[in-house]
């Protein structure tokens, strides 16, 4: 049977088996890379079970992909076959604010969905750093969050129910617009973070939540990260529950600057950003008392004046990640050991440790993150035409996700496993990583789904 | 398995292996500055901004895909004409530079990379023919008529031979909006300036696509004449003839926009009040490339009244006219030109540009409001 002429029967002209379509799609924002045989941009549900169906049949591996701004290289096709780019499947399909909930298509951009729903005065928490490219399906795929997710969770509490198509082409739905249910295995959960292994998301059904009508940011800085990471545990302890924690060190500052050199940032020492939100008076008390509990512990600590002030930090802080190469233009930032996480406690030490692993391998590295979940992305940064500084932050990355693991954390926190950290997940899940493989073994017996991932 | 992992390993691999065994600078074929490819770390910000992606739908067509391409032929891919829909159709509007969080400048690499497909022999057809047209009419449209056909025979006998100002008048108004060129030079003339003897094209469109040695020459028999006629300063209603005559042209020659040239002298020129309210698209070569955002807006308002559009200045959306694309792609640029005549506002008259490229498309791909220069918004005023 050859491939291409049926898969051209399904889609038309929305599919490409040229080399230079096929190169763009061998890679995301992570260093994994695997060419496609074949990419297929399908239109509806019907489209992609077909082309499922047929690589069942076939034997022939489907990797899902939305915006391929994944850092774990989920939707690069290690083992080749065919790319489900659902990046085309965008609609907005209902906005329920009757059920507080909207009906999406996968290949919906986050600030897309969130603009929408502006006017509704609701919106979709989860936000991570790519919010402007990154698509649902995929937030879905990896369990997504980033800044807010310290108050509002992440992804994973959000989806009421999936429409899937599974490995056989069959479609299923996960869930309902009920707020509970009683009735079985939770399979929406199951989906959720399966990162395509399971089953292709092709619709989502999501709760939403009323916008707060103030957001306060307090930028407080501090004389190193681990003082600045017992700050963090203080004010949780002390029952304030931010809407954001961010930590900046000092080199994360510096590129931000760069980035934007309008931004009024502390000068000096590493700095965390505590957002509240709610009302005009709950705001306002949880940033006073923020600032009461955390100044013992600061350099300054300054409350941001406006706000365009706010909008500004946060823009420049979601693009951080990238624009190291502003600091240095021969460096560029590599997305290896870049999301671990470890329980609140033990963020001091954490931190430590990434500073000690930067030093032991003479790596550059800044580090930031949500710091307010125990979530580090530690970024280092090279010269990519070194080989050298290749091989050192390799170690290095792999010292880093062990030290996790021993801290009691994970190996990523929201970005996923992707092919990236595949090598540890026996070491995180021990024997229920056997759990998870015959949990893949029964929906997908031929293992077409995104093979490699995961390390099942 | 049919086809799982047969390519997995030796691809990776070798990508990994090309990618770091040519650090040393080894002389590769297609040679663009490897930094530059490099700063990309493809985290996808271009791609929610990049127009042509919009319309397109494949990431070939957007600019990290058009980076990764470019990173391919420099890992030792051979150059073919495979990669010419993705490096072709970049409009080198630059709103992904504009954005870029690493500090990536990719329309300079797409036309980098662009001028070694030409080396290799790789174009379109489209390509070739805007080369052929230029190198041997001397303008875009491959027109065989006389460059000045927009003034009279006394008219042109009256040039003066040497002057410190030049209008450029390029080909879009010399050849296609004669009564832009004629009304601009209409107001240029009072201030003693002059017209080159025997204009060419500025070699933007060879530029951007790729050709540049032959836009060395056409570059030179322009240049030449601004040095006869001893002008130091180039004035040009056009945003692509700006932004080569700026960048591409020796430093010694002073270039100024018509909407800053206009906006100077806005007391000298007894402008009307207008009851209109139009609204103006930023040419992207005169806006992101340049930053000339606040003169035509002074112009337009000594006028009459702005309405902004949704998109404008850092942010204003291409209207596919450039980089080529309007030539080798014509679907899609009039598609882009659609697109952004979503963002006019409700209630205008005009839609106002400093940009004949940027006229015609947005004319061309329909709409209910009339694109118009702002040359032709002052001519009203001065009636």
């Amino acid at each position: 049977m050859d491939i291409t002429t049926e898969l051209r029967k399904i889609v038309g002209g929305r599919l490409s088996v040229s080399p230079s379509e096929l190169y763009c799609y061998s890679s995301d924002a992570s260093q994994v890379k695997g060419m496609p045989d074949y990419v297929v941009r399908p239109k509806s549900t019907e489209e992609v079970s077909r082309i499922v169906r047929l690589a069942y049949e076939n034997e022939i591996s489907v990797t899902a992909r939305g915006a391929g701004t994944g850092l774990a290289g989920g939707a690069v096709p290690v083992k080749g076959g065919i790319v489900l780019d659902m990046s085309g499947m965008n609609r907005i399909l209902e906005i329920d604010i009757d059920n507080i909930q909207v009906l999406v298509e996968p290949g919906i951009i986050q600030d897309a969905l969130n603009e929408a729903l502006k006017s509704y005065g609701f919106f979709f928490p989860p936000n991570p750093g790519s919010s402007a490219m990154c698509t649902i399906g995929g937030m879905i795929a990896y369990n997504a969050s980033g800044m807010r997710c310290v108050k509002y969770g992440t992804t994973r509490n959000y989806v009421r129910d999936l429409e899937v198509v599974l490995a056989d082409g069959t479609v299923i739905h996960t869930g309902s617009k009920m707020l509970k249910s009683a009735a079985g295995y939770d399979l929406t959960q199951l989906i959720v973070g399966s990162e395509g292994t399971l089953g292709i998301v092709t619709k989502a059904s999501l709760k939403i939540v009323p916008l707060p009508k103030t957001r306060k940011l307090v930028i407080a800085s501090f004389e190193n990260a681990e003082i600045a990471g017992q700050a963090v545990v203080k004010t949780f302890s002390n029952g304030v529950i931010p809407s954001a924690c961010e930590i900046l060190d000092r080199v994360s500052l510096q590129v931000l600057k760069r980035y934007d050199p309008h931004l009024v940032l502390p000068s000096e020492g590493d700095v965390i950003l505590f957002e509240v939100d709610g009302t005009e008076s709950s705001a306002r008390e949880a940033a006073e008392q923020i600032m009461k509990v955390c100044a013992p512990l600061t350099l300054s600590i300054r409350l941001a004046e406006s706000e365009k002030e706010m909008a500004d930090i946060w823009a420049a802080r979601k693009l951080v990640g990238a624009a190291v190469s502003r600091l240095d233009p021969t460096k560029s930032r590599i997305y290896v050991g870049e999301d671990v996480g470890v329980p609140i406690k033990q963020i001091p030490k954490l931190l430590k440790r990434a500073q000690e692993i930067a030093e032991k391998f003479n790596l550059p590295a800044m580090k930031y993150g949500h710091i307010g979940d125990g979530n580090l992305h530690l970024a280092f940064f090279i010269d990519v035409l070194n080989k050298d500084e290749w091989d050192r932050l390799n170690k290095a990355a792999d010292l880093v996700h062990k030290t996790a693991i021993e801290l009691g954390g994970t190996v990523s926190s929201e970005h996923g496993v992707g092919a990236a950290r595949a090598e540890y997940m026996k070491a995180q899940w021990g024997p229920a990583l056997e759990v998870m493989r015959a949990i893949k073994k029964v929906l997908d017996p031929k293992g077409i789904l995104n093979p490699g991932k995961l390390g099942l | 398995m049919k086809n799982e992992g047969k390519k997995e390993t030796e691809q990776a691999k070798r990508l990994d292996e090309i990618g770091i065994s040519q650090e040393k600078g080894e002389k590769q074929p297609f040679e663009v500055d490897r930094r530059s490819v490099y700063r990309c770390v493809q985290c996808g910000t271009c791609r929610s901004v990049c127009p042509v992606f919009d319309v397109v739908g494949w990431e070939s067509a957007n600019t990290r895909g058009r980076m990764l391409i470019i990173k391919s032929l420099l890992e030792g891919m051979p150059p073919s004409k495979d990669v010419l829909p993705s490096l072709a159709s970049c409009t080198t509007c630059g709103i992904c530079a504009s954005r870029c969080p690493a500090g990536a400048n990719p329309p300079e690499v797409v036309e980098a990379a662009r001028t070694q497909l030409v080396k290799c022999g790789i174009t379109t057809d489209a390509q070739e023919n805007l080369k052929s047209s230029i190198m041997t009419y001397g303008n875009s449209f491959g027109e065989t008529t006389d460059r000045k056909q927009w003034l009279s025979e006394t008219e042109r006998s009256k040039l003066p031979e040497k002057s410190d100002y030049v209008y450029f008048v390029g080909c879009l108004d010399s050849y296609r909006y004669p009564e832009s060129a004629k009304k601009a030079f209409g107001i240029l003339r009072r201030f003693g300036v002059t017209l080159l003897p025997d204009e060419q094209c500025c070699a933007s469109p060879l530029l951007r696509t790729g050709f540049k040695e032959e836009a060395e020459k056409v570059m030179k028999r322009n240049l030449e004449q601004i040095r006869k006629v001893e002008a130091h300063t180039i004035i040009t209603s056009c945003a692509g003839c700006y932004t080569t005559l700026k960048s591409n042209y020796p430093e010694e020659i002073r270039v100024v926009s018509l909407p800053e040239f206009l906006a100077e002298h806005l007391e000298e020129l007894s402008l009307k009040k207008l009851d209109l309210t139009v609204t103006y698209h930023d040419p992207c070569h005169l806006g992101r490339h340049n930053k000339i955002y606040d003169a035509p807006r002074r112009v337009i308002q000594a006028i009459c009244t702005l309405k902004e559009m949704k998109n404008i200045k850092e942010n204003a959306r291409c209207c596919g006219g450039g980089g080529g694309v309007r030539r080798g792609y014509p679907d899609i640029s009039l598609e882009l030109a659609r697109n952004r005549l979503k963002d006019v506002p409700e209630g205008v008259d005009y839609i106002v540009t400093s940009c004949p490229l940027c006229v015609r498309n947005l004319r061309d791909a329909g709409g209910d409001i009339e694109a118009i220069d702002i040359v032709e918004l002052v001519a009203m005023a001065m009636e």
